[in-house]
């Protein structure tokens, strides 16, 4: 039975007019210019000189790191949020976590606050502690640099180093979970706190190694914890001075009231929803203090704050309205930072933000319809605000889900362009639970970050781990080992030339080659980061707010959760898989050119009659993945097969399997960028096609493309993906959002785990991208996640202009306009 | 910013630098930027304190290895070789001035960029080539404007 109980779910009633507190705070947001934070760089910095002690265990030492920069921690009121509690200290910030990349601002310490993108304020005292007193710390001490000097430098990281084949991405984070808030929400921290205790208490007396270790793990989940306590008291002494210092008698009691929240929860149960919402927030910003703010996603709130509302509505104590509003400010404290992005990383991860995912809808753990009513007023506030982050993904299962549901989450694309994501319920459950999860833990899970899947709580998952290039390790199959980026030096195993092949069932294996020999280096990598993470970076804190932790007595770091799993994402699928298919037509089944005529123009960039002449041809009549033709959708079922099975026969270092999946960030115009030409007839720094999608322009008819993408989904991505689709707005919204919602409801029926939209035509984005300044708020999105257009670098913006764009009326591609074929 | 003695010279060399990023001296980017800031830790009181108590030891090479230099922090001051030294703590290989020069510092640092395009190979550790940067920067910043 349905728990929706509203006459109108659109929510139309409410609009940022009648909710002006909302109007104002999301002025506010989109005026602010990030700033750079060092607070958290000063206390950690200041505690590790000042009080470590290197006897204790990597536990303890992480939770009084955590504790004392929480203690210290400022409590500020940068606005009329009703939230309290901020990620930094600034209204719109930017920490700094020196355990990873920090010291990369290091050569702009002084241009920072001016450069031309994406300016970060940083003040000249701020910038002269960083370079006198905090980095200079932390010169051989972050992941990366005691990696290189525990393992040795090992030729793995060397060639993570070149940046061109793979990227380790534990230098800069594990982040990417979503814990689980159900006890802290039911106990309060106060009640996990005793819970600890009483387990460590159980342990007393017992001398062997593994109690001690385990009585150190609850000692650190003690002192952790305690610290969002100290913050939280800290706000409400804030909130309650600002009270008595307000003029206006409104701000007072509104002060008064945020005192008594923050001094209520978390340290003990919610008893409202506004206390519900506020204690999970707190718990962000604890969660934010030990790991880096990429992608900690809240996860499936319409369904964990749901008792909350539905006792408060009840009660009388909450109206829809109220409760809009309380939500909408939680989505602001969620977008309150963005990711210290040095200059020198604009090309790779220029506009990202920081992605924390919130999931709706979808089945509960029964399998029965989850959507009820705080699941449409979250929907209605993402619609109002339209914000980057946080993160807005929308389950749906084509059988338990109503379809006013699939119609309103359409509506609600239609209106921002790009919000939330579809995810779909039966291909990834399916594919969760052929991971070895219980059925009603698949069925609980979340979206972290761009696109990946966890069981809410319960899987630790690490879905960042590798990020592959699979264009390199086919440059390495068409060149022995070598790329033409890195010369002459010998990378991979010496593979025979290709010349010399006589049938593609040669090639592929040699493909397979260069590839196993990359997942091989990059995931040793990650096995010796993850080592080093768990002696540097344990998460007691996180690992209170999961399931699996408290029961072991293990840190999430060493395999605490219930589930396990380390994710590896790809680059540059659809290039690569249409660059065989390529081959495989034209060389060995056409017999047209010879693999030496195509090596040949590959390495000379198609220049000259002959290879605009063979390049024409390669775009134009080779197969390509997107469409019905059955090489190109044998090399992309061939290619997803192998890599599912390449990764599963790994056990990562906390004992799970690795997860394939298919997200890009911006990696795939950063990385195109910089590679040659491939045999589909792509030149030399052309970007790459994002996620799963294919290359833009190679898919003219929308449902081939969607069937062709759809029949990959299930079991071989646990990880799940990306499919970027770009439609031409119509005028008439309801009877769009209507054969949108058909559209979906097909491509998951044929099995597709993912689709992302941008409602924009070529036109549009040539203009956003020639007048910034008319377009300050155009959301996009890129490959799993959203961002300001005007904030993206020249590739991707260039990226995103190309993208295939189809009319939903005809499932046509609509033709590039010359303007946008120059580009492309 | 520069008194005394040194300031003449200074200036000098801060000019010399300035022409590096007009590329009529791009080759010899190397060799400037380390003469100047030499001579800035010995006038500059401000600018010295970057390496108070810094101990760093960087070895540039050239890739046609014409170029092997060594530049060796500690003990507040800085020594320059022309040769290898011993246990670097990050080695630079360049393919010319003018691609070392837009590696290190300007007009647009673009240290991801030199490495992708692999104009530049870095073996060691990175974050005392974070540290040079900003000490060449600094200078960089300190450079006479063109009115």
């Amino acid at each position: 039975m349905t728990a929706v109980t509203l006459d109108e779910i659109g929510l139309k009633e409410f609009t940022l007019e009648s909710l002006p507190r909302l109007k104002e705070l999301r002025t506010q947001y989109f005026s602010r210019q990030p700033e750079i934070c060092i607070e958290r760089a000063r206390y950690v910095t200041q505690y590790l000189r000042e009080h470590d002690d290197s006897a204790h265990s990597p536990e303890l030492r992480q939770a009084k790191k955590v504790e004392y920069f929480l203690r210290h921690k400022s409590a500020r009121f940068h606005d009329r949020n009703l939230i309290a509690g901020n990620t930094t200290s600034k209204a719109l910030g930017a920490p700094l976590f020196p355990e990873f990349f920090a010291l990369t601002l290091w050569p702009e310490l002084e241009t920072v606050s001016d450069r031309k993108k994406n300016p970060q304020k940083l003040t000249a005292s701020e910038a002269s502690e960083l370079n006198l007193e905090i980095f200079p710390f932390w010169m051989d001490k972050n992941v990366l640099e005691v990696t290189r000097s525990q393992f040795d430098n090992p030729e793995c990281l060397q060639l993570f180093e070149k940046l061109v084949f793979f990227i380790a991405a534990k230098a800069g984070c594990i982040s990417h979970a979503v814990p689980t808030y159900t006890s802290m929400l039911q106990y309060g921290l106060s009640g996990l706190i005793k819970k600890a205790a009483e387990y460590e208490e159980e342990l007393a007396g017992v001398t062997d190694a593994d109690a001690e270790q385990k009585a150190d793990f609850f000692r650190a989940v003690q002192i952790s914890l305690q610290g969002i306590i100290v913050h939280a008291e800290h706000l409400a002494e804030e909130a309650k001075e600002l009270a008595t210092v307000a003029d206006d008698p409104k701000d007072a009691a509104e002060f008064t009231a945020m005192a008594a929240v923050c001094r209520s929860v978390p340290v003990g149960p919610a008893t409202t929803f506004r206390e519900a919402v506020n204690a999970i927030w707190i718990c962000q910003v604890g969660i934010h203090a030990e790991n880096i703010n990429m992608a900690m996603s809240p996860g499936r709130l319409d369904q964990i704050l749901y008792p909350y509302y539905k006792q408060d509505i009840a009660e009388g104590r909450l109206d829809i309205g109220r409760a809009m509003e309380l939500v909408g400010c939680l989505w602001l404290k969620i977008a309150d930072n963005v990711t210290m992005v040095p200059e020198a990383s604009e090309e790779l991860f220029g506009g990202a933000g920081t992605v924390p995912a919130i999931t709706l809808g979808g089945v509960g753990k029964d399998g029965e319809d989850a959507v009820n009513d705080l699941t449409y007023i979250m929907l209605r506030a993402t619609e109002l605000l339209g914000i980057r982050d946080p993160n807005v993904n929308a389950r749906y299962d084509y059988e338990k889900n109503s379809q006013d549901y699939c119609r309103r989450v359409s509506e609600v694309i239609l209106n921002t362009k790009s919000v939330p994501a579809f995810f779909n319920d039966k291909a990834n459950i399916t594919a969760l639970c052929g991971q070895g999860e219980r059925l009603e833990h698949a069925r609980d899970y979340a979206v972290i970050g761009c696109v990946e899947l966890a069981s809410s709580g319960r899987d630790y998952p690490a879905s960042s781990s590798i990020m592959m290039n699979l264009a390199a390790a086919l440059e390495m199959a068409l060149f022995g080992g070598k790329r033409p980026i890195t010369g002459e030096e010998q990378i991979g195993p010496a593979t025979p030339d290709p010349s010399e092949l006589r049938s593609f069932e040669e090639f592929w294996k040699i493909f397979k080659i260069q590839l196993d020999w990359l997942i091989e280096q990059a995931i040793t990598l990650n096995e010796y980061m993850g080592a080093v993470h768990q002696e540097m970076m344990p998460s007691p804190l996180l690992s209170a707010l999961f399931i699996g932790p408290m029961d072991k007595g293990v840190d999430l770091i060493r395999g605490g959760a219930l589930y396990n799993s380390s994710g590896a994402t790809h680059i540059a699928f659809a290039d690569v898989v249409d660059s065989l298919s390529a081959i495989e037509q034209t060389v060995f089944i056409e017999k047209k050119y010879t693999f030496n005529d195509v090596l040949e123009q590959v390495r000379g960039n198609f220049s000259g009659q002959k290879g605009v002449k063979m390049r024409l041809y390669l775009k134009n009549h080779t197969p390509k993945y997107g469409t019905e033709a059955v090489i190109a959708r044998k090399n992309a079922h061939n290619m997803i097969q192998h890599l599912f099975e390449k990764y599963q026969s790994h056990t990562n270092y906390r004992g799970g399997p690795y997860h394939p999946s298919y997200w890009t960030m911006t990696n795939h115009a950063g990385l195109g960028g910089i590679s040659g030409a491939l045999p589909h007839g792509r030149k030399a720094g052309e970007v790459f096609s994002s996620g799963i999608t294919p290359v833009s322009g190679a898919a003219p008819e929308l449902t081939a493309c969607l069937n062709a993408v759809a029949e990959l989904g299930g079991e071989c991505v646990p990880g799940c993906w990306a499919l970027n689709i770009k439609y031409t707005p119509e005028s008439d919204v309801a009877i769009m959002a209507e054969r949108f919602a058909q559209t979906i409801e097909a491509y998951f029926r044929a099995g597709g785990q993912q689709v992302q939209f941008n409602i924009m035509t070529y036109e549009m984005l040539l203009d956003a991208k020639k007048h910034p300044e008319k377009y300050p708020e155009l959301m996009v999105r890129v490959s799993g996640y959203s961002a300001y257009f005007k904030d993206l670098n020249e590739m991707m913006k260039d990226e995103l202009i190309t993208r295939t764009q189809y009319g939903l009326d005809d499932g046509r591609v609509v033709p590039l306009p010359p303007e946008a074929k120059r580009r492309h | 910013m520069f008194e005394g003695i040194g300031q003449e010279l200074t200036e000098k060399l801060l000019a010399d630098f300035r022409k590096c990023f007009d590329s009529e001296l791009a080759e010899e980017f190397l060799q400037t930027l380390l003469t100047l800031m030499k001579v800035a830790f010995i006038v500059n009181h401000d600018y010295r304190r970057n390496i108070d108590t810094f101990n760093g030891r960087y070895q540039f090479c050239s890739e046609d290895g014409e170029v092997t230099i060594g530049v060796i922090f500690g003990n507040g001051r800085m020594k320059v070789v022309e040769d290898s030294i011993d246990a670097p703590h990050i080695t630079v290989t360049f393919r010319d001035g003018r691609t070392l020069l837009n590696f290190i510092i300007s007009p647009r640092q673009d240290i991801l960029g030199s490495m992708l395009k692999h104009d530049v190979r870095t073996e060691g550790n990175l974050n005392y080539l974070y540290k040079f940067g900003f000490m060449a920067k600094q200078l960089q910043l300190m450079m006479p404007q063109v009115g």
